[in-house]
């Protein structure tokens, strides 16, 4: 008798691209921009050089005309014009820059949205089965979001940084090449100094999210337990628990604490005052020894660089944890992209023999979700075209599932099953939902009207979609609403009932005239006025259509030309309600059973 | 998006102010609490604030001395001695104050949380009911980070800005020149009005692309739980096009987000340029008129530069205080909440006490129908009480009030004539053990979770009742036995396993009454008729009470109570009410066919 325990496995995390390869990938889908790059690389230039130009012009203007007290009027005119429109200009290419990073930015997130999200629709409906919508949709829109921030804030901002440092290095080399040298030690220097940092403090901070999550899952699950909790009175002991691991984060917390006190901004701020002591002495030595001959423009210069150069490589260097997740995000949404896709039906365009007729054969030697565990085997049945079949049978019999593989949501690995002589798998997907119907028991309402819900995208005049609503016998409570088929219909089709929508759902498909009906009422989830609706319904489209109901309750199927009892994945018994009733067998019983269960409630 | 918190909230400066003064003297008795930590952070602080004047001064007054030809060695060396003094002092001082003041902060998020957990272990179901755990969880998640925020971040920002922006004007001003002063910080504000107006274009803009997003979401959310209807229909194409148009959307708002966004540091350039130009034309000016020296030329125009944090520190602390506000009150709010249960004070006088129930009425709400009605019923101390009845009859409501998890003055329920509600919490924690409809299991290990009453339970202990409960195979066939993990990171447990695993949890309290709420509903038939024999056995000359669904459970029970609309429609053992027509009967002829047809006969 014991279960076996499972492992939680995730499906989409089975297998993984490399960060790199990632990176390469993402890149790639910057190629079609790339004039738009190039223009923003230029525009970028620019942008740096005219405003590292704005120090230079006043270092000419220091050392030409302060310190000699000499004013002549064109020259400084000269100036003036040069700064200032070099420092308007100067914004006004960063600002267009910018605009254009962003635009491919957000053009690239658009892409891998749309592309991702075609991948999910030509994924199998297994896929969906072992995936939470809720992880599908945070990798459809948040990780492709966080693309965005790659784009944005690593790579455009590595861009920017590394250009206005050379840009600063190269003023200072115009200046005085020697004293530039001194300067470029500042790089390796906060390079190694950030390098280090990471080494020590990742693990560290990944301990303290990590103590962080414990702690979140802690208080959670107490939530939930929390009445277990004070049943068996344990209230102290889990407080004293939590009060460990809550100070043990803080405690984790305070070592990341102390290596970023030491190694982050205090340092940095340090060596920029090493560098302004080296700089100073020099200029000082300078001035000691070649008396008079040093130009103060220069230092100042000099001392205005060397302010604007750490804060490009300290954000640059802080950005590499953010690259490290924006890849992760991206890293997912790839995953999704290479799962492998449904090869169950014909490339729409190749050519293909249509179905003869309505009629169909089950072949299905076995069928099974999960290998070892068969859902549906020895499945042999012929239903003629324009017959009406009913599906019967116990929670869990495996009718739910023929219909799915009618519907070819899953492919059969053993057998087939063919539509007017031709194999499922060989016709294109289009002409079997020309040919095939699916009336779900709880359909998806979109947001809209009736008249929307029932057309969809099909260009239906108001005369065809009465005419389906009729057919389902849903007309009159239509025309009982408010405002008739242009009645709103809520989130999930709230304002209606069950049964209503189930009969909506048969006007939608009865909509586009499939040749075979297929309806699914797998739950016992409907009332005796919507089925009695349904039956008659389906009495009227007898004949005109092959329909094939699978029915939880018996009633509504006991009109069918024939009825197949299904138990554990077999067809056990054949035959019309009375031949059936007759036997005793299971059928009977389960005809028993439901008129018990009409009279006690359960 | 960053930016937006910085300049929106800069024209209501007033308000802000007040802001300040409300959270920080609701943090008041923190601060108190930790003065040791934030006392020596702010005095670093302050002292860093002084020291930090010097590299600028210094290099203006070796400017001055190059530039008048009176440098000597020996002053050089004087002057770089002192900054390397002072580099180094700020060094010590800057890792002391982030230690001291992110160490407060962070202690008070510990302090918070540990206090949520306290008042969340005093609640009581209705208090649950109140507060989803979602909303719990962003109390004692998001706004205790808001919260530890204003404490560390906001507080440097305050001062650190506020002293940096402070100590550099003075200098400006009184050492160097007022005139000057004005004149260079002359752009601020007007880049401070340029910045107020992005911060309202860049509002509007980043609330349609929010609304662009949940549009995207909401669609990939429709989409998704569309996506049988759009397989049977093969609307594939129609639902790519439908996501195209709002993806398109989105990015059509993104950019223009990024068109508001891309202003920002080129005005914020422009103003710095323009700050310098001033300050060169009007100190050359200065220096001519004699009034000005070019070193002090020099060093004015480094500490220009130590103004631009403090121009942002204000939007940023603003912002802070703002979110952390409202996160406090919400904290309190929960911290305040009133204690939901209030036990009594008396212990079990009668260790294995019979239980009589008088219950005239209970109902949730006055104005609802009653949930239970005259339902009176004497259970001799160690009898197996069985209880069935329909969804709804009020099996649930009757537990809940033996468990004392509802009271109501209208249904009296004693122990050997002791009043349920007057026993103590430790009285009736050794009274009874439940295991409850839903089987919750910890993050623990099995034999802890079979442990959580008696934490020093031995092996054999909880051995014993694990095989009682029909669950010792199964734990031995798992990876680690009895020390495997439960939950994320370890085994997922089928619905059986976990009721089983609940009852031997109750069976080790060895209670003088165990219920069993519906306990049994995800164990098949032959599993369960073991643990009832075993469980007849076990708590011999103890008091049982079975609520259940399948009447098999309660076949051989000492009396069986059948409920329906809060009253007992039938009651007997199970041969009397098998014999009388009514629920009972009926519902063990569906169950007998039920049966049957789950083995396909």
């Amino acid at each position: 008798m014991s279960e076996p325990a499972q492992a939680k496995t995730s499906q989409l995390d089975s297998q993984q691209p490399s960060l790199e390869g990632v990176f390469a990938r993402l890149l790639a889908y910057a190629r079609p921009y790339r004039s738009q790059i190039i223009k923003a690389l230029l525009l970028l230039l620019l942008a740096t050089g005219l405003q590292l130009s704005g120090p230079l012009l006043i270092k000419v203007f220091i050392d030409d005309h302060l310190t000699a007290s000499h004013y002549p009027w064109w020259p400084l005119a000269l100036l003036f014009t040069a700064y200032v429109s070099g420092q308007l200009l100067s914004a006004f290419a960063f600002y267009r820059q910018s605009l254009a990073f962003n635009s491919v930015a957000l053009s690239v997130v658009e892409t891998l949205r749309l592309e991702v999200f075609a991948k999910v629709l030509r994924l199998p409906l297994a896929f969906f089965d072992r995936t939470a919508n809720g992880s599908l949709l945070s990798r459809i829109t948040n990780d492709s979001e966080a693309v965005k921030e790659l784009y944005i804030n690593i790579i455009s901002l590595f861009l920017q940084n590394s250009v206005k440092v050379l840009g600063i290095l190269l003023a200072m080399a115009i200046l005085d090449w020697q004293l530039m040298l001194v300067a470029l030690l500042l790089i390796p220097a906060v390079l190694t100094l950030m390098f280090a940092y990471q080494r020590l403090s990742t693990p560290v901070f990944q301990r303290v999210r990590s103590l962080l999550s414990d702690i979140n899952a802690r208080i959670n699950e107490s939530i939930q337990g929390m009445s277990l909790i004070q049943q068996f009175r344990q209230q102290a002991r889990f407080q004293q628990q939590f009060s460990e691991l809550s100070h043990g984060h803080w405690r984790t917390r305070m070592r990341n604490l102390l290596i970023d006190g030491l190694l982050l901004r205090a340092l940095v701020d340090f060596l920029y005052l090493l560098l302004l002591i080296a700089l100073l002495q020099r200029f000082g030595v300078q001035a000691l020894t070649l008396e008079g001959a040093v130009q103060i423009g220069v230092l100042y210069a000099f001392l205005t660089y060397l302010g604007s150069m750490t804060e490009p490589i300290i954000e640059m260097v802080s950005r590499l944890n953010l690259l490290q997740q924006s890849l992760v995000s991206a890293q997912r949404v790839f995953v999704l992209m290479d799962e492998p896709e449904q090869a169950a039906s014909l490339a729409e365009g190749v050519a293909y023999q249509p179905p003869k007729d309505a009629s169909l054969l089950f072949a299905i030697d076995e069928f099974a979700y999960q290998p070892g565990r068969p859902v549906l085997s020895q499945i042999q049945l012929r239903v003629p075209a324009g017959a009406f079949i009913g599906i019967v049978g116990h929670t869990g019999s495996g009718k739910s599932t023929l219909m799915s593989l009618l519907m070819s949501f899953y492919p059969i690995s053993k057998g087939q099953i063919l539509l007017g002589g031709q194999a499922l798998t060989q016709l294109p997907a289009s002409e079997r939902s020309a040919w095939l119907g699916l009336v779900q028991q709880d359909p998806f309402i979109y947001r809209g009207s009736i008249r929307d819900n029932i057309a969809l995208e099909l260009p239906l005049s108001q005369q065809q979609i009465e005419q389906a609503a009729k057919q389902a016998q849903l007309h009159e409570a239509i025309m009982a609403m408010p405002e008739g088929y242009h009645t709103q219909l809520a989130e999930r089709g709230a304002n209606l009932s069950t049964g209503q929508r189930q009969l909506l759902s048969l006007a939608r498909t009865l909509a586009r005239q499939p040749k075979i009906l297929i309806l699914d009422e797998a739950t016992s989830n409907i009332d005796s006025h919507t089925e009695r609706l349904l039956q008659q319904s389906l009495a009227q489209l007898r004949g005109q259509m092959t329909i094939i109901a699978i029915a939880h309750r018996l009633s509504t199927v006991q009109d069918a030309d024939q009825l197949w009892v299904l138990h554990q994945g077999q067809v056990q018994q054949q035959g019309s309600h009375q031949q059936l009733l007759a036997e005793d067998g299971l059928y009977r019983h389960l005809y028993q059973m439901q008129q018990q269960e009409q009279q006690v409630a359960l | 998006m960053a930016k937006i918190g910085h300049f929106v909230i800069l024209p209501n400066l007033i308000p802000a102010l007040g802001l300040v003064v409300a959270i920080f003297r609701q943090l008041s008795w923190f601060f108190y609490q930790q003065r040791r930590r934030y006392g020596l952070s702010l005095l670093a602080l302050l002292i860093i604030a002084f020291v930090s004047m010097l590299p600028p001064w210094i290099t203006g007054r070796v400017v001055d001395a190059m530039a008048e030809g009176q440098l000597t060695s020996g002053l050089l060396y004087r002057y770089l001695g002192i900054l390397l003094l002072a580099a180094l002092v700020s060094y010590g001082l800057r890792v002391l104050w982030r230690i001291t003041l992110f160490g407060a902060s962070f202690q008070l998020g510990h302090q918070l949380r540990l206090q949520i957990y306290q008042r969340l272990t005093q609640q009581s179901a209705s208090f649950y009911q109140q507060f989803n755990t979602g909303d719990l969880m962003a109390r004692a998640t998001n706004d205790v980070q808001a919260v530890e925020m204003a404490a560390g971040e906001a507080v440097l920002a305050m001062f650190d800005g506020l002293l940096t922006a402070l100590m550099v004007l003075l200098i400006m001003t009184l050492f160097i020149s007022w005139p000057l002063t004005l004149v260079a910080l002359l752009p601020w504000p007007i880049v401070g009005y340029f910045m107020w107006r992005f911060g309202q274009q860049l509002h509007d803009s980043f609330n349609l692309a929010q609304q662009k997003f949940s549009e995207l979401n909401e669609r990939t959310q429709e989409s998704l739980a569309a996506m049988r209807l759009t397989k049977a229909y093969g609307r594939e194409q129609v639902e790519w096009q439908s996501f195209a148009q709002v993806a398109k959307e989105a990015n059509q708002a993104n950019q223009q987000v990024a068109a508001v966004d891309a202003k920002y540091d080129p005005a914020i350039s422009l103003a710095i340029a323009a700050s310098f130009l001033l300050a060169i034309m009007l100190g050359a000016y200065l220096i001519e008129q004699q009034q000005l020296t070019l070193g002090k030329l020099t060093s004015f125009t480094l500490y220009l530069g130590y103004m631009v944090w403090p121009m942002f520190a204000v939007g940023w602390l603003l912002n802070l205080l703002e979110r952390a506000n409202a996160a406090y009150a919400r904290i309190e709010q929960l911290l305040n909440s009133p204690i939901s249960i209030r036990p009594g004070e008396q212990d079990l006088a009668n260790p294995n006490p019979s239980l009589e129930l008088a219950i005239t009425e209970f109902r949730y709400r006055p104005e609802l129908e009653p949930a239970l009605l005259q339902l009176q019923h004497q259970l001799p101390a160690g009898q197996l009480l069985g209880m069935v009845g329909p969804i709804g009859s009020g099996k649930s409501t009757l537990v809940q009030l033996l468990t004392r998890q509802l009271q109501s003055d209208s249904a009296n329920i004693c122990l050997a004539e002791q009043p349920l509600a007057e026993l103590s919490e430790a009285a009736l924690a050794q009274l009874m053990a439940v295991v409850p409809q839903d089987a919750f299991l910890f993050s623990l290990s099995i034999a802890e979770n079979i442990a959580l009453g008696r934490p020093d339970a031995s092996q054999a202990e909880i051995e014993a009742v694990a095989m009682v409960a029909q669950v010792h195979q199964d734990i031995l066939a798992m990876p680690e036995a009895y020390q495997t993990q439960v939950g994320e990171r370890g085994v997922t447990l089928s619905g059986g396993q976990k009721q089983r695993i609940a009852i031997a949890r109750a069976l080790l309290q060895q209670a003088p009454i165990l219920i069993l709420d519906d306990a049994l509903s995800a164990v098949d038939v032959q599993t369960e008729a073991q643990i009832l024999r075993h469980l007849r056995q076990q708590r011999q000359g103890k008091t049982t009470i079975i609520c259940c669904h399948r009447l098999t459970a309660v076949e051989q029970a000492d009396h069986i109570l059948v409920l329906d609309h809060g009253q007992v429609v039938q009651q007997g053992r199970h041969q009397q009410l098998l014999q009388q027509p009514g629920w009972y009967q009926q519902i063990h002829q569906y169950q007998q066919l039920q049966l049957l047809v789950e083995q396909g006969k």
